[in-house]
């Protein structure tokens, strides 16, 4: 039998045949065309049970309820919590991102240690209880130095437990040094304090005013508690109720606002005075509040510096518009004025912010509904008095680092002085520990701010995330991320009504992070002596749960509690306290540059889709950003085509833009909504670390500018600075 | 079924943005993102292969300053439903994976019929459609917070807003459970819709009378759904892709740019046709 | 060609018929044996399940059939194969000799670990599959599309076929994809065997024969969002 080619290839074509009638064929297509739709990469999410917890959000200052969706064990979304007083199911966008801001890829899971140079990146793991006795060694060998008051904290506010535990270790250790992150709440007592008498926050009814009055605050960009703000401007809009927006920029606040009026920057307060004046002049004032103290100087004061004309050329803005808007302001029957830049990271002038307050009480809205309140926070920290060491009571004689209580007797915290204090070898800090903050970021000045950091030796931050303070830090001590801890959240910003929040965990920690609270009293417990017995609670879960007393169960059942009108603080009004005197000679409030070098106005804008504070803007946020804001690696200016045509910018086209204190590469934007003359760049941009969703895109604003001190608060009121922007 | 007796007309499952209310902070955006297992990638600056379901634009009146003035405005898949369900991207789609229900107005899309022709992105003259140019990427545990209700894609597929379809089905699960087959208004609602801090997006059944989208749409079925209330309108109307969000704004400029227009065309005629 | 090489041929053509036929034969044969019979050998790896279980065993001590472990949620959801903490209610401890049982109990009870069962009706991601639409509005039973499991003793072998990771009870028992009853198979097309004919619970009016046969609009609506007559163009009913 030949076996050749033909037998061969009968065989195959046999077996094709025979193949073509068996199932392989059409089941390998099938299973192909399956196998090609299944990668393994390709993520296939499990189910499982669905489950839904509630608690609020600490990403801002705005205290939102969420409701929190769960699969099993798994976060897999944030949604706004429905009914809650504050934001009524409604959430922003990086509440929304919450999650990656959980699981995500910037977290630092475990406590780290800086080998090598500060910034360098290179970190060692290291246990707990390694870097809590690192740390107790370190301020034990500072205190028994003598320097107990050069080891100081900067936390994101004074308000809450946590907070309010760091001041205790500070008080017993023997620092006076505890400082916050500067913000218009600090300007905001302050006002309360010299005009009022109180101690307070601020708080403003603003569901039930009916003509607002806003000096470019972000009331729908991120003001106050931002939410909070959006469902009542919506029912403002709704109830065709008026908003006047007052800034040089047509900002979405402006834009959604029933009159934009633009403004010569830094000129607010002599608006406001101005008002004031026309208001007076025309007796539409208040009736009885021509008796409080000093209103006679306050009405000389206005009737003899800030005539309208005069008001008029110093804000740019025409005459007549400035009469109309005072006699609306004042005849509408819930006024009310707000003021405080953008999202409120400034603290402001506080010319300006006693000008508002005056021009608030001319129309008699303190204490009343639709206006402005002085509230306090509830008083639910009740902690017996700590009992402090000989150290201690030395160390908390001596005068703050900041000058806050000191050279500016009212402030309380003073962050931007500590910069210039350092930096001038006028006084120093041996240790300093960051919670909630990220200083090196968003405090304007960069450069002089990592000069005064480099200059204290040993920095301990509590991030969660790799942020710039983080990355600059000795020591990594991570705090759990709001979604898996306990702690309660006060009053959120600007809200007329005290409300206590609970966040609690909807997730067991991820990685190996310790509540912040715990970790401050593991230190002091670990310094032992009268340190240690000023933090006898177990754990900071058993503190919260003590301090919170019969709120605790209240406040996990339904998740924020209110606390009536007890904390409404009534005082007298003064019209024209000391500090006012300034005003007599009305000056723009000033900023860095000379005008012959620096022909423009460099102004920073804040729009709520970018994470300006402690937070970095997680993936889903910074992917929301326009290509008009960033585009590439460029944050993108905003100038008026005429300035452009001037300048010979147009769209896209690179510039540098160059300020006393900085110099960066950026895009051109043309924009009919700013004043010829200015140029606006965004806030959020611009970080150097983070992951790459964030890292190395655009440039941070508070590299190109620096603070000015408020003659009166010290706080920093710098509203821009000059700037030149030339073809690159 | 006793309840259901009477004759009851297939669903519109639409929307109504009112855009004085929208305040354009981009929550309905990262909402749906977050809900819709929506992939994000390092730079995302290049709006062309940005993917964003849910997308914000912002509308200008061209005034110079101080004039000028500014409106955002939400855009999601329209689903539209040109004439007897030719929607543009359904009309063209070669592997039919994506199709429009007349039971609920919403135009499907399916991933894994899908093989990435795009044909549907050049049909859709709203730019709703987005392709995977590459395989999505989760960093780390990022994948613990996808939602199982979505399927995640791979690479060379289109995908686009569903009108969170996802929740009609979970809250159909919910009603059959309990022995209905009709949905109340708040049981099937958006992402985007339920997100928005201002309240500026209402989602729901455009025939369903009770139903506020159609309480302040109006649409008039019988001409291709036009609003029946003046200060609504339709992106590019005159197109007849029939879709079903409507935009409300009390101002002229911004109804006005919801369309094209030839020189010297007289708008207000041609919009009132 | 030449005439020549034409008788060649023939005669070569011939002399090789025998051998043709035969290996034209032999390749059938090999391949049919190959195709029917090695080929579902090769393709699917044999599996078995962490624990043996028993359902009779455990049908008869629970008092609500299959819906006392696979239940519904109150929102509307299956739970599927039970968890942990479901099991524990009774088997915290061993209740009886069964080598299986205290298998289970050391291994899994003990250190709280999830069994990782493989489940023969996993369907791929796309598929949204709601068990409240079957079970309580379609009135159906389990065993319809998986089978008699609950008269099982054993766990059955879990044919995982090695190129796209699913069990062999979706293609079918039968590698021909061929099927004798309706839960033999699970994949779409058995699903369109019941959604696509059976016009059960539908209150659409649909207009007579040729007329029915016709796509919309020539049928009259009424609106019944979950139609059984699933037409061509409600992807989303099933599908995610």
């Amino acid at each position: 039998m030949k076996i050749g080619r033909r037998s061969f290839l009968s065989f195959v074509i046999g077996g094709a045949a025979g193949t073509a009638i068996t199932p392989l064929p059409w089941k390998l297509m099938d299973d192909s065309s399956i196998w090609s739709q299944n990668w393994p990469w390709t993520p296939v999410p499990p189910d499982g049970e669905y489950s839904q917890s509630n608690s609020v959000c600490t990403l801002c200052p705005g205290g939102c309820g969420i409701t929190v969706r769960k699969v099993d064990d798994r976060v897999v979304k944030i949604e706004g919590m429905k009914g809650h007083p504050v934001n009524d199911g409604g959430l922003c966008l990086m509440g929304l991102s919450g999650l990656q801001l959980l699981y995500g890829p910037t977290r630092v899971k475990t406590p780290l240690k800086r080998v090598g140079k500060r910034g360098e990146g290179k970190w060692e793991k290291i246990s707990w209880d390694e870097a809590i006795s690192e740390v107790a060694k370190k301020l034990a060998d500072i205190r028994s130095n003598g320097g107990s008051h050069t080891v100081g904290s900067i936390v994101d506010s004074e308000n809450g437990t946590v907070p309010n535990l760091f001041k205790r270790f500070l008080t017993t250790y023997g620092s006076p040094n505890f400082m916050t992150m500067p913000s218009i709440q600090d300007s905001y007592a302050m006002t309360l304090q010299v005009m009022q008498g109180v101690s307070a926050q601020v708080g403003f009814d603003a569901e039930n005013a009916d003509f607002i009055l806003s000096f470019g605050s972000g009331i729908i960009d991120g003001w106050g508690s931002p939410v909070r703000m959006f469902k009542a401007n919506s029912a403002w809009k709704a109830n065709g109720k008026k908003v006047v927006q007052i800034e040089p920029r047509l900002s979405n606040t402006a834009a959604k606002s029933d009159k934009w009026i633009p403004i010569n920057p830094g000129t607010e307060a002599a608006l406001a005075l101005g008002l004031a004046n026309i208001i007076i002049s025309n007796s539409l004032d208040s009736k009885k509040i021509s008796q409080s103290t000093g209103f006679d100087s306050f009405k000389k004061l206005v009737q003899n510096e800030y005539g309208t004309d005069k008001v008029s050329k110093i804000t740019g803005i025409n005459s007549a518009t400035i009469v109309s808007l005072a006699k609306n302001f004042a005849r509408a029957s819930k006024p009310l004025a707000i003021c405080g830049k953008g999202q409120g990271s400034i603290p402001g002038s506080l010319n300006e912010f006693m000008a508002v307050h005056a021009l608030n009480a001319l129309v008699g809205n303190i204490n009343k509904e639709g206006g402005v309140w002085a509230v306090t926070d509830t008083e639910y920290i009740n902690w017996p008095k700590p009992e402090m060491d000989s150290i201690a009571e030395n160390g908390m004689q001596k005068e703050r680092i900041d000058g806050a209580g000191s050279e500016y007797p009212h402030t309380k915290s003073l962050l931007n002085r500590l910069v210039e204090v350092i930096n001038s070898g006028d006084g120093s800090l041996e240790a300093l520990f960051v919670s909630g903050a990220n200083p090196l970021y968003s405090m304007p000045g960069s450069k002089a701010i990592k000069n005064a950091f480099d200059n204290i030796p040993f920095i301990v931050s509590f991030s969660s995330y790799m942020d710039e303070t983080a990355s600059n830090a000795d020591l990594i001590l991570p705090n759990h991320v709001y979604l898996e801890r306990y702690e309660d959240v006060p009053t959120p910003a600007g809200l007329s009504k005290p409300i206590v929040g609970l966040t609690r965990p909807v997730v067991k920690p991820q990685f190996n992070t310790k509540h912040v609270g715990d970790v401050v009293m593991l230190i002091a417990k670990a310094l032992g002596g009268g340190i240690a017995d000023a933090f006898s609670w177990e754990s900071y879960e058993a503190c919260l749960k003590e301090t919170l007393g019969v709120k605790w169960d209240i406040l996990v059942e339904k998740g924020f509690e209110f606390n009536g009108d007890k904390c409404i603080l009534e005082g007298d009004f003064n019209f024209y306290p000391d500090a006012m005197k300034s005003l007599s000679d009305f000056s723009p409030v000033s900023i860095e540059g000379s005008a012959i070098s620096y022909p423009l106005l460099l102004i920073p804008y804040d729009t709520i889709r970018l994470a300006n504070g402690y937070i970095g803007d997680p993936p889903f946020a910074i992917k929301t950003v326009e290509d008009t804001v960033l585009k590439g690696k460029n944050s993108c200016v905003e100038i008026n085509p005429k300035t452009g045509k001037e300048l010979g910018l147009t769209e896209g086209r690179y510039a540098s833009l160059l300020t006393p204190r900085g110099k960066a590469k950026v895009k051109v934007h043309l924009y009919e909504g700013i004043m010829p003359g200015i140029v606006a760049l965004p806030r959020g941009l611009g970080h150097t670390a983070y992951d790459n969703y964030l890292a190395g895109k655009g440039c941070n604003f508070n590299e190109l500018i620096g603070s000015t001190e408020d003659p009166v608060s010290g706080l920093d009121e710098a509203w821009g600075i000059r700037a030149r922007l030339t073809k690159v | 079924m006793k309840e259901e007796g009477k004759h009851k007309k297939a669903k519109k499952y639409g929307m109504v943005i009112n855009l004085d209310e929208c305040t354009g902070c981009g929550a309905c955006m990262v909402a749906c993102m977050a809900e819709n297992n929506v992939p994000f990638k390092e730079d995302e600056s290049n709006k062309l292969d940005s993917i964003a379901w849910m997308r914000v634009y912002k509308l200008t009146n061209g005034k110079p300053y101080p004039e000028a003035e500014i409106c955002y405005l939400p855009r999601p898949c329209m689903h539209c439903e040109g004439e007897h369900g030719h929607a543009p991207c359904v009309s063209v789609c070669p592997a039919t994976a994506t199709d429009y229900n007349h039971e609920t107005g919403i135009v499907s899309q399916i991933y894994t019929r899908c093989f990435g022709c795009r044909y549907c992105m050049v049909a859709c003259p709203y730019h709703a459609r987005y392709f995977n140019w590459w395989d999505p990427v989760w960093p780390e545990e990022s994948t613990k917070y996808l939602s199982p209700n979505v399927s995640p894609r791979m690479r060379g597929v289109v995908e686009k807003c569903s009108f969170c379809f996802h929740r009609y089905q979970l809250a159909m699960d919910k009603a059959y459970l309990e022995g209905r087959t009709v949905l109340e208004e708040d049981e099937y609602q958006t992402s985007c819709t339920q997100a928005c801090p201002a309240g500026a997006i209402t989602f729901g059944d455009l025939n369903n009378p009770e139903h506020k989208v159609h309480q302040l749409a109006k649409p008039d079925n019988k001409h291709g759904g036009r609003p029946g209330n003046p200060n609504v309108f339709r992106l590019l109307e005159r197109l007849g892709t029939n879709p079903k969000v409507y935009y409300m704004s009390s101002r002229e400029w911004v109804r006005q740019a919801g369309d094209n227009y030839i020189n010297n065309e007289d708008f207000a005629k041609n919009y009132r046709q | 060609m030449s005439t020549q090489d034409d008788k060649a041929k023939e005669v070569s053509a011939d002399g090789a018929a025998g051998p043709i036929i035969l290996f034209f034969i032999l390749g059938l044969a090999a391949s049919l044996v190959f195709g029917w019979i090695i080929f579902p050998k090769l393709l699917y790896s044999q599996k078995k399940q962490p624990i043996d279980f028993n359902h009779v065993l455990h049908v008869e001590a629970v008092e609500e059939g299959c819906e006392s472990c696979h239940f519904f949620r109150k929102d509307g959801s299956f739970s599927g194969i039970p968890k942990l903490e479901q099991c524990v209610d009774c088997h915290e401890e061993a209740q009886g000799e069964d080598p299986n049982e205290i298998k289970f109990v050391e291994e899994y009870v003990a250190n709280g670990r999830e069994v990782p069962w493989l489940v023969y009706a996993r369907q791929p991601d796309c598929v949204f599959f709601s068990h409240a639409a079957h079970v309580k509005k379609g009135e159906m039973d389990c065993g319809t599309c998986h089978g008699h499991i609950g008269e099982s003793e054993h766990s059955r072998v879990y044919e995982e076929n090695r190129i796209t990771g699913y069990s062999r009870d979706i293609w079918g028992k039968n590698i021909s994809g061929l099927k004798k009853h309706t839960w033999e198979r699970m994949k779409m097309d058995d699903c369109a065997e019941c959604h696509t004919t059976k016009e059960i619970k539908t209150d659409v009016e649909t207009l007579p024969w040729p007329i029915n046969w016709l796509p919309r609009p020539y049928e009259k609506q009424t609106g019944n969002q979950a139609r059984v007559k699933t037409v061509k163009e409600a992807c989303f009913v099933c599908h995610k």
